[in-house]
């Protein structure tokens, strides 16, 4: 029987190039969901007020 | 510890190919041919079990309604999806200087095309349902269904008469191979296991995040 080593490493890889895809797609998609939280994070600390806004029923008109 | 888990995984991968290409001898009647048999037997364990999870995982979610259970069997499918495509090219790769073809209807490959199509289909559930919830329990109990294909497949060399051969290693009465072939297909178990656990706890950090961003 031939050895047949071009089937052997078209096998080994192809296995190889669609493992490597699927772990920069998690590594990828990991660090868009990282960064996207960090932006949250950071839009929810910039809007937070610096003191206590009064609740607009207990505000007087200007005169 | 994700880092420790990569790093041990790479090691297991780089044994394995040791093992199938420097220690393990080439075969007397296949030909070197038969090194592709280190790669698709370990891939269709962890498809195997990747789906048993995802049947597990079903299982719980529908008792308990956790989400947890839920992200896990999504990404346990994926990963299973995965495992199962690169049996089948991995398989068909193997056949054709083996048996003279690419692909034929024989009992075990029409069984785990089958396997495949229905956790491609699980997959494609989860995505076209928009309310969350509802596409877990849909699901889950797709999960479960789909997973009474697995012994069919194991078992479907046993029962009809097939050009696949029959298991050489997971079968009863234990393995019937030489124990330097054992031992380099073993390795390989670890390593793919391996692979498997690191994907699985990634893609279901993924799918935490996201619900976490949905939300």
């Amino acid at each position: 029987m031939p050895d047949n080593w071009g089937f052997v490493f078209a096998a080994y890889g192809l296995a190889a190039v669609v493992l490597a895809l699927y772990w920069r797609f998690l590594v990828r998609r990991e660090k868009e969901l990282d960064d996207a939280g960090d932006v949250r994070r950071e839009l929810g600390q910039a809007g937070a007020p610096a003191h206590a806004q009064t609740e607009p029923s207990s505000r007087s008109p200007l005169p | 510890m994700r880092r420790l888990l990569g790093g041990v995984t790479v090691a297991g991968l780089v044994a394995g190919l040791v093992m199938a290409f420097g220690v393990a001898p080439r075969e007397a009647t296949q030909g070197n041919v038969q090194r592709i048999m280190y790669l698709h037997v370990p891939s269709v364990w962890v498809a195997y079990l990747a789906f048993v999870v995802v049947l597990v995982c079903s299982v719980v979610y529908l008792v308990r309604r956790t989400e947890g259970a839920d992200q896990l069997a999504h990404a346990s499918a994926e990963v299973g999806v995965l495992f199962t495509g690169i049996t089948i090219a991995t398989g068909s790769i193997w056949g054709k200087p083996t048996w003279g073809t690419w692909w034929t209807w024989d009992a075990r490959l029409t069984t785990v095309s089958i396997l495949f199509v229905m956790y491609l289909g699980y997959l494609l559930l989860r995505g076209m349902i928009e309310d969350r919830e509802r596409g877990a329990r849909f699901a889950a109990v797709l999960g479960i269904v789909a997973a009474f294909n697995i012994p069919l497949v194991h078992f479907s060399v046993l029962w009809w008469r097939t050009l696949h051969q029959p298991p050489s290693l997971m079968k009863p009465g234990g393995a019937a191979m030489p124990d330097v072939i054992k031992y380099a297909l073993l390795v390989n178990f670890a390593a793919f296991t391996l692979l498997y656990v690191y994907f699985v706890t990634r893609r279901a950090r993924l799918l935490r995040l996201e619900a976490e961003a949905e939300a």
